[in-house]
């Protein structure tokens, strides 16, 4: 053994240890694949344009799971991606709800924050009267519109009623002519997110089934509308050919606000002061008031509403007898409850079917959100359907929090990947915040 | 960088980590030839290698010593193109030694300060997995008084009592949103005070091989109503817990070493480890209020570990030795329960150091180690948190003694 050998292999050690000073990983190079995100748009719903806590308004606009994912495009080709922003003055845009404290033992208590962004009203003939927002001028990758239905696209008048799709367009109201799927095709685009179709049978649940204006889109209608949507979508508005994401209609009935609110909930409340109460009596769609049962829906603004038990003019407490039940919107009955999971089930065949037939990415949103419903840790943080302690679904208990949107953006990027052979990065999920608390 | 890390070498190392949060720097002229020591009678550091050892010591004498530890972790999402990196967080683990007793008596006392245990981990406050941990910082420190008796001119046994005094600090994100949009954060710190032993038997054979066998026992540190800090929104704080209690294993190591003389001037000694790992089966953590959050039940699962190791001393000149070593460490972290605070895998240990006479008393001893932990993708079976880990260290120590 040599001192020169032991000199050498000393040296040889520090030129090792100094060659790897930083633990190197593989690297990674993302790739858009076959697809081309030179420019993306988002044409969707309330989910698309980041619609949370009972409102549009800017934080939420800020975390759109559309923005999310363009943002990560950018790192394979994709361009600039302009979102609707209310500006900073009207921040608040259409007023949302905050969470302020709870009551003992653990109620929330929930604020509306006022709208900022409403300049007045207008006047539709024969429909009434419609509040406006500012008007949004420049560019727009976001063309989520809160409330707007597939058999909505199509309507020539639908700009003058919808004060969302009305700040869009150039029109005031009631002077738009322009259907949301003409207007969304206007420009060329080369990529597209399309998830349509929520709205045609969550205003149903969400009522209660007690509206007949909000009953689910006819099922033979909604195939035909989503075949046209997505047979002009993949035109490119005009560029010859487009790529795309669609995703289906998650299951309502598993989002807090149908859930929250149970049967087993309003009994332990109302006896303790009545140990005698045993039943809670609804009044269903169709039929007589009756005693609810496990697979009735009692909907999230029953709780703030704080009507049970309440005598009325005649002295019969509210919901305690059947001369007094729940009133029907607040309750989506067994039967209700039936055809909305009928419709969804019909809608989502719709929907796979016509991704598959046009080549486009699909998100199967109806898995994920019920995989999530139960609880799923997510790099250590706890998301489930929990009303408001869950970290995925906002004050609203339909709409998402910006953690909630983070996981659909991943979701998203993931069938995109999938489908295209793209390797655009996923979003740190963590980094994205749940409901506040104050 | 080289001539930094060149300068390293004539600096002498004191605290590395090796196999989870385990630290084996506990001699320099050992750190340099990878570790390896339980089959040989170096020096004072045999209170630590083996106590066996002690009393088969030409000299009395002490020692003085510490390690730099400069250790980088990387993580990289599954699907992310980042790459996070934690913070640049030196740690100097100390090892002192005392031998004395007169070196012609069969008895022979012994006295060791060391850290076996440690570790500083720190990712960003705001990382991909702070829920799961923004850093770790635990040290143990051992006092070990010693005893070691020549039983025949070639058997020696001895055996020492440990006290240890151990420290942790360790911080999370909580998963709740404070009104500034900004997640809650949990730190929990502790201190405990345990005991444990540490012996060893040695032997010169007719052929002149040296065999060493050692046990260092388990040590369960006991953090009692300690700490609990949380940061959450204030309409919750009244259900979060200000107390924690957890017992964390410090696990056993087994050895077996031997010692050869191929010349007068050079020594060559080979070592195995088994690191009785198996006992960490979760960490556990008990709040003193449960209203907000339950107790803690993290699996951890550990296996047994297990390293084994090479080193050469050669006499370059009287005065001068020249030490070089290897090793291979086996991570105890099965599939499924890699952690963020101990992004641990199987390593490569490589380890080069010089040791200098100064004078017939006086002499310094230099090591530099370089460890380097396998890439790791994983998928944490409680937190989720899925993708790649690569760690590596590098350790430069120093050491002074003084014999008579």
């Amino acid at each position: 053994m040599n001192s020169k050998f032991i000199f050498r292999s000393i040296l040889a050690v520090a030129v090792v240890a100094a060659a790897s000073c930083k633990p190197d990983l593989k690297t990674v190079t993302p790739s858009k694949g076959s697809a081309d995100f030179s420019r993306y748009i988002a044409v969707g719903n309330s989910l698309t344009s980041g619609f949370a806590d009972g409102g549009l308004y800017l934080d939420g606009q800020q975390n759109s799971f559309p923005l999310m994912i363009a943002t990560q495009m950018q790192t394979v080709g994709g361009g600039t991606f302009s979102t609707p922003f209310f500006n900073a003055n009207q921040a608040d845009g259409s007023g949302y709800k905050k969470l302020t404290g709870f009551t003992s033992p653990s109620d929330p208590i929930i604020t509306d924050v006022p709208a900022q962004a409403v300049i007045g009203s207008a006047t539709v003939p024969g429909f009434g009267t419609v509040p406006l927002f500012a008007k949004y001028t420049g560019d727009l990758n976001n063309y989520g519109v809160p409330g707007i239905r597939l058999n909505h696209i199509t309507l020539t008048y639908y700009g003058n009623v919808n004060p969302y799709f009305e700040r869009l367009l150039p029109n005031t109201s009631p002077a738009n002519t322009v259907p949301y799927l003409n207007f969304v095709n206007s420009k060329p685009f080369t990529f597209f997110s399309m998830w349509l179709g929520n709205n045609d049978v969550l205003g149903y649940a969400t009522g209660g089934g007690a509206v007949a204006a909000d009953f689910p889109t006819d099922k033979a209608l909604f195939t035909q509308l989503y075949n046209l949507a997505a047979g002009t979508m993949v035109k490119g508005g005009g560029s010859g050919a487009a790529k795309g994401v669609v995703a289906n209609i998650p299951d309502v009935l598993s989002t807090p606000y149908f859930t929250t609110v149970t049967l087993k909930a309003l009994l332990d409340v109302i006896q303790k002061s009545q140990p005698q109460v045993q039943n809670i009596f609804i009044q269903p769609g169709t039929g007589a008031p009756r005693p609810a049962t496990a697979e009735d829906y009692f909907l999230l603004p029953l709780k703030a509403a704080n009507v049970i038990g309440k005598p009325n003019a005649a002295g019969i407490p509210y919901g305690l007898h059947p001369l007094n039940p729940v009133e029907s919107k607040y309750v989506l009955d067994k039967a209700e409850a039936a055809i909305v999971v009928d419709y969804t089930n019909s809608y989502n065949a719709t929907i796979k079917s016509v991704a598959a037939a046009n080549g486009l990415a699909f998100v199967d949103a109806n898995a994920v959100f019920k995989s999530y419903a139960a609880g799923r840790t997510v790099n250590g943080a706890l998301v489930s359907a929990a009303y408001i302690s869950g970290n995925l679904f906002s004050l609203d208990g339909i709409h998402l929090t910006p953690m909630g949107y983070a996981i659909v953006a991943n979701e998203f990027i993931k069938s995109i990947n999938a489908q295209y052979g793209s390797s655009v990065p996923i979003v740190d999920v963590t980094k994205y915040r749940g409901v506040k608390f104050p | 960088m080289k001539k930094i890390l060149l300068s390293f070498l004539l600096a002498v190392p004191i605290l590395g980590y090796s196999q989870a949060f385990q630290v084996n720097l506990q001699g320099q002229k050992q750190t340099a030839m990878g570790g390896a020591g339980t089959g040989v009678a170096l020096d004072e550091a045999a209170v630590f290698f083996n106590p066996g050892a002690v009393s088969f010591l030409k000299k009395n004498g002490v020692q003085a010593g510490a390690s730099a530890i400069f250790l980088k972790a990387a993580f990289r999402e599954n699907g992310s193109n980042l790459t996070e990196y934690t913070k640049e967080k030196l740690t100097f683990p100390p090892a002192a030694y005392a031998v004395f007793g007169n070196p012609n008596n069969r008895l022979r006392f012994g006295l060791g300060v060391y850290v076996p245990f440690g570790g500083a981990v720190h990712w960003d406050p705001n990382w991909t997995g702070k829920y799961a941990v923004t850093s770790l910082d635990l040290q143990a420190i051992y006092v070990q008084p010693t005893l070691s008796y020549k039983i025949t001119d070639h058997i020696g046994i001895g055996a020492g009592l440990v006290y240890s005094r151990g420290k942790v600090d360790l911080r999370r994100g909580i998963p709740l949103t404070l009104n500034d949009g900004t997640s809650g954060t949990a730190q929990l710190k502790g201190n405990s005070n345990d005991f444990g032993w540490n012996a060893g038997i040695y032997v010169e054979t007719v052929s002149g091989v040296t065999i060493g066998v050692s046990h260092r026992s388990q040590v369960t540190a006991q953090v009692k109503d300690a700490d609990a800090i949380f940061k959450v929104p204030g309409a919750l704080q009244d259900g979060f817990p200000t107390k924690f209690s957890a017992n964390l294993p410090l696990p056993a190591t087994s050895s077996i070493g031997l010692g050869f003389y191929p010349s007068s001037k050079t020594i060559i000694a080979v070592d195995a480890n088994w690191v009785h790992w198996s006992k960490y089966k979760a960490l556990v953590l008990e709040y003193n209020n449960n209203s907000r959050i339950p107790d803690t039940h993290s699996p951890r699962n550990y296996h047994d570990g297990g390293a084994v190791r090479v080193g050469i001393q050669n006499m370059a000149t009287d005065r001068l030795a020249l030490r070089l070593g290897a090793a291979y460490a086996f991570t105890p972290v099965g599939k499924g329960y890699v952690t963020p605070e101990i992004p641990d895998a199987n390593r490569i240990l490589l380890s080069a150091g010089l040791g200098y006479k100064a004078s017939e008393r006086f002499s310094i001893d230099l090591s530099f180690l370089y460890e380097n932990i396998k890439s790791r993708n994983e998928t944490n079976l409680e937190t989720g948190l899925s993708g790649t880990f690569k760690t590596v260290a590098y350790i430069p120590g120093l050491s002074l003694s003084y014999k008579w």
